[in-house]
């Protein structure tokens, strides 16, 4: 993806060799074009988008966000739902199906209204956001999510979900879980960004890309490509082999 | 191409509204409910209804008092209690509710103050226990039905609102298709009214030394007439679902309709229902009885919702299973409400003994 002058790839924050070789370009774009760069910063919209076809289903992502975000044993920000499926009326054996979840950061979100605090908000740039000090831990977010995406963190009691990675994102990087994807499978970058791969992808696929139950009229701004219809809503089948949980603690 | 699909890998997202939720939903409806039979015979002063609105009142009391402290902890951060007055926000129902709550609490209390004030000056100097105690909260003893009358408007109000963002705070969740129908409200409301009436019946048996016949098939008609309404709710709920004229109903059905653990909940809550029905109806002196069932249904019901709603997951495949823990978060925290409960029902019905409550006139059981 393509970051603006704005970003500047967070000095001091990653000393690694891709870090710097990421901020190379940026800092040669920053010299060449510095207006339309900053420009660009002040409209900029986050959003992802999930290639299912290229997810390979090895909870990299998974794994990558709990380390990142501190994300208790048995709560998930992300995670790669994984399905076995078999064609019933015809002798193959059975494939596997994989889907990658996360808060879809809706423009729309329903989480934000019945917030009885206004602890959850929608920022500027997109990321559907908890203020943490303001939160009371009422769940009533939890249960209007449409995505399952939000849970109670009981190490601060209070609500949790996929940021994407806000505090990367301000310090110039990528979130976690796009930084360690194998396959390539979650694009991210600035919707508004013409230029950027992630605005050329979902052009390039226009009449592929989909949205998790687009029914529920909340905007996700974190789009599929590869997404089959059986399981953009609830999955109809049998439930989970292996369900982590979370307990009170 | 049929397929069948399994669900090899997904997260279980816990039940976050705990069985402190549902205690707080089943006892502030109680508690609206009995204020609502309160009003007969304190405000209206109907024949035959002084007594039953007395202990009414008492369960709405006792119950009003013990559920904002259920609710408090279902709050992850209980302490933050203060944000919601802080951080009013118009666009969400609990918020509102944040208000609706004391505004109810405040006009019950004063309500149910100037109702008792005499009944607490007799019980004063009658010399029973705590009788110093009877004697200042009396504060003279005086009776002022104009002060009564206003302070009722005001719970009324607040009842009224109360009703309401609990119903509706729950509905609009569009998330859960079995919260998100129009007639939760409404089932909410009719099945409180039915447990209120049911803690009348409770009351009534074991208050006084010789039940109030006259009284239990009063409240016996009333409760019939409440389920009754209960079942057409509940006939209507399934026909908009079946026929699918209401297509949230169709939506919530067809999320549960295939498990037999949830129709054997509907079957058992039904069956209840119809039961306590027809025992209020053709044996309307089964006060006891009718009354356990009624507050059994109350109950079950916002367990099913609540609870229940939330084993049915969003995204994934199947049902997430839903145990009881034994701690603070399930069976100590149902335990220590119901103790709270106790605990003030005690403390008020030592000023307030319930024979002085309970309906005059004995008659059989």
């Amino acid at each position: 993806m393509k970051f603006d002058s704005s970003q500047t790839p967070a000095a001091g924050c990653d000393p690694s060799r891709r870090a710097f070789l990421r901020g190379l370009p940026v800092l040669t774009a920053a010299a060449a074009v510095p207006v339309p760069a900053l420009a660009a910063a002040e409209t900029r919209h986050w959003g992802m988008l999930v290639d299912v076809r290229r997810c390979i289903g090895c909870q990299a992502c998974t794994v990558a966000c709990m380390q990142e975000n501190a994300v208790p044993e048995g709560s998930f920000r992300t995670v790669v739902s994984t399905y076995s499926v078999e064609v019933t009326d015809a002798p193959q054996p059975a494939g596997t199906y994989v889907l990658p979840r996360l808060c879809n950061h809706c423009d729309d979100p329903p989480c934000v209204p019945v917030c009885p605090v206004g602890a959850t908000f929608k920022r500027a740039d997109g990321a559907v956001l908890v203020d943490a000090e303001r939160c009371v831990g009422c769940a009533y977010c939890v249960q209007a999510c449409p995505y399952d995406a939000r849970f109670i963190n009981h190490d601060t009691n209070k609500a949790d979900k996929c940021t994407f990675c806000a505090h990367r994102l301000d310090a110039g990087l990528l979130p976690a879980c796009v930084e360690t994807c194998v396959g390539g499978a979650r694009i991210f970058g600035d919707l508004n960004d013409p230029e950027g791969e992630l605005r050329r992808r979902l052009d390039e696929a226009a009449g592929e890309v989909k949205v998790l139950k687009p029914e529920q009229g909340t905007s996700p701004q974190v789009f599929y490509i590869g997404l089959d219809q059986r399981f953009a809503g609830k999955v109809e089948g049998q439930g989970s082999l292996w369900k982590p949980q979370a307990s009170h603690g | 191409m049929n397929t069948a699909i399994v669900e090899t890998i997904n997260v279980t997202r816990e039940v976050a509204w705990l069985p402190w939720a549902v205690s707080y939903f089943f006892l502030i409806g109680l508690s609206y409910g009995a204020f609502l039979l309160s009003l007969p015979g304190i405000v209206l002063r109907r024949p035959g209804w002084e007594g039953i609105s007395r202990l009414a009142l008492l369960g709405a009391l006792v119950c009003g008092l013990t559920a904002p402290v259920a609710l408090l902890a279902d709050l992850h951060q209980p302490g933050r209690f203060w944000h919601f007055y802080a951080h009013f926000t118009p666009t969400s129902w609990m918020s509102w509710g944040a208000f609706f709550i004391p505004l109810y609490l405040g006009g019950l209390l004063l309500y149910a103050w100037l109702a008792f004030r005499p009944l607490l000056a007799a019980h004063g100097n009658e010399g029973g226990r705590l009788a110093g105690l009877a004697r200042v909260l009396a504060y003279g003893g005086l009776e002022s039905r104009p002060a009564l009358l206003g302070a009722a408007a005001v719970a009324l109000l607040g009842a009224v609102l109360v009703a309401l963002y609990t119903g509706v705070e729950v509905m609009v969740v569009r998330a859960r298709p079995l919260w998100d129908t129009p007639l939760l409200p409404v089932q909410f409301v009719l099945t409180a009214l039915a447990g209120a009436v049911g803690l009348a019946l409770l009351f009534n048996r074991f208050g006084a030394a010789a039940p109030n016949g006259t009284a239990v098939v009063r409240m016996a008609r009333v409760l019939a007439a409440i389920e009754l309404a209960v079942l057409l709710a509940g006939a209507l709920w399934l026909a908009l679902g079946l026929s699918g004229l209401g297509p949230t109903h169709a939506e919530a059905l067809d999320q549960v309709a295939h498990s037999p653990a949830w129709r054997l909940t509907a079957a058992w809550a039904a069956g209840a229902t119809a039961l306590t029905l027809l025992l209020a109806w053709l044996r309307p002196g089964s006060g006891l009885l009718i009354g356990l069932l009624a507050l059994h249904s109350a109950w079950m019901m916002r367990w099913t919702v609540f609870i229940g709603g939330q084993e049915v997951p969003k995204t994934g495949a199947g049902f997430y299973s839903y145990e009881l823990p034994l701690g603070p978060e399930g069976l100590l925290g149902i335990a220590g409400t119901a103790g709270l409960w106790i605990f003030i029902l005690v403390l008020a019905t030592t000023l307030l003994p319930l024979d002085r409550l309970a309906p005059a006139g004995r008659s059989g059981a």
